[in-house]
């Protein structure tokens, strides 16, 4: 497979960042919004990407460490008035302490089991919340990052700055992850998934690297959960619940699991999928009913075709496609 | 000559141009044409939190579709537009956005939640925007906080009141009894708490439960407390399907205390929707701010079960959706009172001017002014029929009424005002 490199990867990031910024000037508020919504969605499905297409580990519980990461900035934030950059980083860290806790655990597990026990977390980690006062019980925390400069105009809106921070963290998070990929920890990950006892006779530590991968996984959902917060200024237990795991898999089913790629298409789906059911309900006139349960039906229906027709994703269907033309 | 000429012409028509974009026109308020006036609400439709609430919007419509049909408001008709937000601030957060920015809504009605009113204060921040946030659907106290919340308007009693009164019940009618309590380990359990600490009350056994844990196995483990406790009272201060495990699972395990259940988890069509029979519900305490939903004596509750019946055939006449019928009528008083030419201020202005005064299904006042956005401020308590509607003991109404903060419970000497024709605003 052809593979870019570095001096060109890095040019393609830098012209990204450069069309988001006329992007984020041409688009009304809530495109921007919707923006910022999609970043925290790509960073939060590529964790799963990590965690599943490359290591080969399932994880039904993603969103409880968002939830982690959520609390981490939120708390750093409200008791030190830490600097925005300082919270991502500590939500990052944090989160990848309880992941590389969990890891340790679903190293000794698999299939079912693992599914299982992320699962548990996923149910059980935000209610804690409920249990401790300075976590704000179902209320929540405030999580406020400010107004953005004055520097950049009056007229310089929240969700433009929401939409700035989230495409830089989510641009740098990306680019980390492509390097680690493409390190010699993506190739004993790939080499695990693959086959884990050839991987193991060929010399890699299973533990080890099942342990790192969940680690680094959920350091990525950390920062994605930082940058929920941020979205909607709050922390709280019903802002992680055990339907944003659900939808985050759902996500990186629809990108294609296997590779990073096609992140964007599970994000673009997962934002602009109540849009679209709404504009179609509205269109055809449909009952309430119909409007409320259509938006879970459409990403429901792309689900069961994703998986029928294009199981490891749409990216990767059209590269093997490529292909085969070229060796035809 | 004539180059110059064009030229001079051009340059003034090319200023005259650009004056004219700079003027903004004389344009309505942003929600409101000649026609319509367009309202935008959150709150689940689906999704485990929405039995019981998701009655609410067909409520409020059909409420708004009568008004329209009778001339709306000083000739504009109220255009609502509802959004699913599951009871995840995150939805509600984008879905708030989508009805502010996309839709150009006047103003938020109803929005529910205490979670997601704070996530979409935070992160849309309504006041900024000087968008009305009209009668938050959540009894969290802190809403009426007009320095936090500036364009936010509660309408429901808050849960301290409501514990304060319940103290206050339990004294006059259940004095040295053993109490229990069982109570959502969260700001509505804790709310509560603190107004019952307030009142003096104590425990024999008070069982806290996690948001979403319960169910009739972790009921059993409530039940097996509070009957080793020899609790005689027992408070159910919970959401709906709390009360429904409480009482279902205790009445399997046969312990029958006097039960006393809180308002929020007191709609019986609710609990019997959970399966829990209407005669176990029987005898029961339950606490409601509005007329009981079968007293079909009240002019309100004639009125707003006809609409309904006619709107949405089949449907059962219950709590929530004289709560969003009242909403919705409350609603268009102030949009009556804001003006010929309503705007958001004007709205606003209106309720803190003359909402102490509007018309309401209501029994006790609504308490707007300039430095109050506190809505209704107190209970009534009743017992639950064979049948399992809550109707006021012999058949009268006694009301209390209480703040949230210090302030001492007292029987209220509120008249309720005749309802204006046809419940039309006047």
């Amino acid at each position: 497979m052809h593979k870019l490199s570095h001096k060109k990867r890095i040019a393609i990031f830098l012209l990204i960042g450069v069309a988001i910024y006329f992007v984020s000037g041409a688009v009304d508020e809530l495109r921007v919004y919707q923006g910022a919504s999609l970043a925290v969605y790509v960073v939060g499905i590529s964790s799963i990407i990590l965690l599943t297409g490359y290591s080969g580990q399932v994880s039904l519980g993603q969103g409880a460490l968002l939830g982690v990461g959520g609390y981490a900035a939120a708390l750093l934030r409200i008791h030190y008035n830490a600097p925005i950059w300082l919270c991502f980083s500590t939500a990052i860290i944090v989160a990848a302490i309880a992941g590389a806790l969990l890891g340790l655990a679903a190293a000794r597990l698999s299939g079912p089991y693992l599914a299982g026990t992320t699962l548990a977390l996923a149910v059980g980690l935000p209610s804690i919340a409920n249990q401790f006062g300075f976590l704000g019980g179902e209320q929540g925390l405030l999580f406020d990052v400010g107004f953005p400069p004055l520097s950049l105009g009056k007229d310089f809106t929240q969700y433009k700055w929401f939409f700035w921070i989230a495409s830089l963290a989510t641009l740098l998070a990306i680019f980390w992850l492509q390097n680690v990929m493409r390190s010699r920890y993506g190739r004993s990950w790939k080499a695990v998934r693959g086959n884990d006892v050839a991987a193991e006779l060929a010399g890699i530590n299973l533990t080890r690297n099942k342990t790192l991968a969940f680690t680094l996984s959920a350091g990525l959902a950390g920062l994605s959960g930082a940058l929920l917060a941020m979205t909607i200024g709050t922390v709280s237990p019903s802002a992680f619940p055990l339907s944003l795991s659900f939808s985050l898999l759902t996500g990186a089913v629809l990108s294609g699991v296997t590779t990073l790629g096609g992140v964007m298409i599970g994000a673009v789906i997962l934002v602009a999928i109540p849009d679209l059911a709404g504009a179609v309900a509205s269109r055809f006139g449909s009952s309430e009913a119909v409007t409320n349960n259509l938006p879970g039906l459409l990403v429901s229906a792309l689900l069961i075709l994703t998986v029928l027709f294009v199981p490891n994703g749409p990216v990767e269907q059209f590269r093997a496609y490529r292909e085969h033309r070229v060796k035809k | 000559m004539k180059r110059r000429a064009l030229i001079s012409a051009t340059a003034v028509l090319a200023v005259a141009a650009l004056t004219a974009a700079t003027v903004p026109a004389q344009a309505a308020e942003v929600g409101v044409s000649s026609t319509s006036i367009t309202l935008g609400m959150t709150l689940p439709m689906t999704g485990t939190a929405s039995p019981g609430y998701n009655k609410i919007p067909g409520a409020m419509k059909a409420y708004f579709d009568y008004l329209n049909a009778n001339g709306g408001v000083n000739g504009r008709s109220i255009n609502l537009k509802v959004e699913d937000d599951q009871y995840v601030p995150t939805q509600a957060v984008a879905k708030t956005n989508k009805l502010i920015l996309q839709d150009k809504v006047m103003a938020l009605i109803s929005p529910l939640g205490t979670a997601n009113n704070k996530a979409v204060a935070a992160s849309v921040n309504p006041a900024r925007r000087g968008v009305p946030v009209l009668f938050v659907n959540t009894g969290f106290s802190g809403f009426a906080d007009t320095k936090k919340y500036p364009t936010t308007y509660a309408i429901l009693p808050s849960y301290v009141m409501e514990a304060k009164i319940m103290a206050e019940y339990i004294k006059d009618n259940f004095a040295g009894k053993t109490l229990g309590l069982v109570y959502q380990d969260d700001d509505f359990g804790t709310d509560a708490l603190k107004g019952f600490t307030q009142a003096g009350v104590t425990f024999a056994a008070k069982v806290p439960y996690a948001s979403g844990s319960q169910s009739s196995t972790t009921a059993a483990g409530w039940v097996s407390k509070l009957s080793a406790a020899k609790c005689d009272v027992v408070i159910l201060f919970g959401v709906s399907s709390a009360t429904a495990a409480g009482l279902g699972t205790a009445a399997a395990l046969k312990y029958a205390p006097q039960w006393i259940l809180g308002s929020v988890g007191g709609d019986a069509t609710t609990i019997k929707a959970a399966g829990v029979p209407a005669g176990v519900l029987y005898n029961a305490v339950g606490a409601s701010f509005a007329p009981a939903t079968t007293d079909m004596t009240d002019d309100y509750i004639k009125l707003f079960s006809d609409i309904y019946a006619k709107a949405v055939p089949g449907s059962a006449f219950d709590n929530n959706v004289l709560i969003g019928m009242n909403t919705a009528f409350v609603t268009a008083q102030a949009l009556k009172a804001a003006g010929t030419n309503p705007t958001r201020a004007s709205l606003m202005a209106a309720i803190e001017s003359k909402g102490s005064t509007f018309a309401s299904a209501g029994l006790l006042p609504l308490n707007y002014s300039k430095t109050s956005h506190v809505g209704y401020n107190g209970y009534w308590f009743g017992k639950y029929s064979p049948t399992g509607d809550l109707k006021p003991v012999d058949g009268k109404y006694v009301l209390y009424t209480t703040d949230s903060g210090s302030g001492a419970v007292v029987k209220s000497t509120y008249k309720r005002p005749a309802m204006p024709a046809k419940g039309l605003p006047e």
